[in-house]
């Protein structure tokens, strides 16, 4: 997913309830979504954030007001091309 | 952000260097994982795990601790978790699949040790693992000379106890097994402070007989062409089944089997039918190695079964539920265990037979044999496996590796070629 974009969104979260409460009503509305760790360039604690596509923020956005989900934030991020395997 | 560095300060870990595994984890998950096309949703659950994996199961450890519960760390598919969960514990796997914790554990071993010892060992040292942090007692096990020597290292940090597994598999080394967990269930007693009822250890018995069924439905629709599920997400349900609870991992797992058979049902896979089809063999691969599944699927290949601990040793064959009293039930679990095939046992025959029956039934178009480096009963063995192997035309390589991305290169021209092979 984002593959083929020059930058991911990303959304963050305050716990993970809500990363998962968000995941889920995203499923249940079809918008597509993949669960992802946390990169460090868009926080320095680890944890769930959702990578999700630009056209579909303002459908999300409006799924995280109307369920009222608590989000830290959103954030664009260069996408990674040509990864080279690096273990961890 | 979820922010677990209390939590991590006050088990005593070393935040500083734990900061650079965590820097690591979510680029090497993005470009094996979350590259891959048309993944089951159910991998959301594993992707999830994956994301707090040094969080959230190690606050609920933490939240039984905190209610008086007690924690076992294991390592080997031969111990019999069924034990610890009877007595009101949980057992949990522990780090030891990542060439950062390597270094921590050359520190005290000999660098000629492999990998999956030193970087346990060097987990625990470096204070770098939570589980390692959290564990009240580690439970070894004789399965090799190098595990042998590392829980004497280990026991000077944390209380291990040592589970003799036979070497050989004649009716009084199971009778010797048996022994092992009579001897384990009181060891467990005194450290938990519970009595093992024998309806407990009935129930614990079904509690981790289910948790196998799963993974055994998970990887029966591996035998389907086109496969519906990648080897490397695959093999990430295993790793992760070592740590979770047991009836979630029956649930998730239940979960993302239903999906897997609709997908097969409307004849959905992650491959092209016409992909080669990889058995995998050897020794195990704990998480986060990923390294060798990540190198064949991207080469166009399908790993399609693992016999490995991480693979089929794991969850195949059940514990006899039938048995009432301790006695007769501890008879099930040695004789269950008694089934696996490690490469420790003399003769091992066994696997050989494993290997052959699940190429055929997978529908393999070939093998790759694989140990870790300094592994040294699984590297002699591969010599009777290309012997048995070669004996029936199968197509088999023999690879030695290690955690580092050193011989990446390497080993993907030889896998290319291997595939390059099968194709024709």
């Amino acid at each position: 997913m984002g593959e083929t974009s020059d930058y991911n969104w990303y959304i963050l979260f305050p716990n993970h309830n809500e990363g998962l409460k968000l995941s889920g009503e995203l499923k249940r509305c079809g918008i597509k979504y993949t669960i992802a760790p946390t990169p460090r360039a868009a926080s320095i604690s680890c944890g769930i954030s959702l990578i999700v596509l630009e056209e579909d923020l303002p459908a999300i956005n409006q799924v995280i007001r109307e369920q009222m989900i608590n989000i830290e934030k959103i954030v664009q991020l260069p996408a990674i091309k040509n990864w080279k395997f690096r273990g961890c | 952000m979820a922010d677990y560095h209390q939590m991590w300060s006050d088990l005593g870990m070393d935040l500083e260097k734990h900061e650079a595994l965590c820097e690591v984890l979510p680029e090497a998950f993005g470009g094996v994982y979350l590259s891959q096309e048309n993944r089951p949703k159910g991998m959301d659950f594993y992707d999830f795990v994956v994301s707090e994996i040094h969080g959230i199961r190690p606050s609920e450890l933490i939240a039984h601790q905190q209610n008086g519960g007690k924690v076992f760390g294991t390592f080997c598919v031969y111990v019999p978790d069924e034990v610890v969960f009877a007595a009101g514990a949980i057992a949990t796997g522990l780090c030891g699949g990542s060439q950062f914790w390597v270094p921590g554990g050359e520190k005290v071993l000999p660098a000629n040790t492999c990998p999956l010892i030193k970087a346990s060992v060097g987990a625990r040292l470096d204070k770098t693992c939570p589980f390692f942090m959290i564990a009240d007692m580690f439970v070894g096990e004789t399965t090799c000379d190098g595990k042998k020597k590392a829980w004497e290292v280990l026991n000077q940090e944390v209380p291990v106890h040592v589970i003799d597994i036979p070497q050989m598999k004649r009716e009084k080394d199971i009778a010797a097994f048996e022994q092992e967990i009579m001897d384990f269930i009181k060891v467990v007693e005194d450290f938990t402070g519970n009595k093992i009822t024998p309806e407990a250890l009935g129930e614990s018995i079904k509690l981790i007989n289910n948790k196998r069924k799963t993974l055994q439905r998970i990887y029966n629709t591996r035998k389907a062409s086109p496969v519906p599920i990648s080897g490397k997400d695959a093999l990430l349900v295993t790793q992760i089944a070592f740590y979770d609870d047991p009836a979630r991992c029956a649930q998730m797992g239940g979960q993302l089997a239903d999906e897997l058979e609709e997908r097969i049902n409307k004849k959905e896979g992650v491959f092209p039918a016409d992909a080669p089809r990889i058995l995998i063999t050897g020794t195990p691969m704990a998480i986060p190695n990923w390294k060798l599944h990540h190198i064949i699927e991207t080469a166009g290949a399908a790993v399609v079964v693992e016999e490995l601990c991480t693979g089929t040793r794991y969850f195949e064959n059940l514990v006899d539920e039938s048995a009432t009293t301790i006695a007769g039930q501890v008879r099930a679990l040695a004789e269950r265990y008694m089934k696996t095939n490690c490469a420790c046992f003399t003769p091992n025959p066994g696997r050989l037979e494993d290997i052959v029956r699940l190429a055929k039934e997978y529908n393999v178009d070939g093998i790759i044999d694989t140990n870790l480096q300094f592994c040294n009963l699984y590297s002699t063995e591969s010599f009777l496996v290309k012997q048995k192997l070669d004996e029936l035309g199968m197509p088999v390589l023999h690879i030695e590796t290690d955690y580092s991305e050193n011989d990446f290169e390497q080993l993907r021209t030889r896998v290319e070629a291997f595939l390059e092979m099968l194709r024709k």
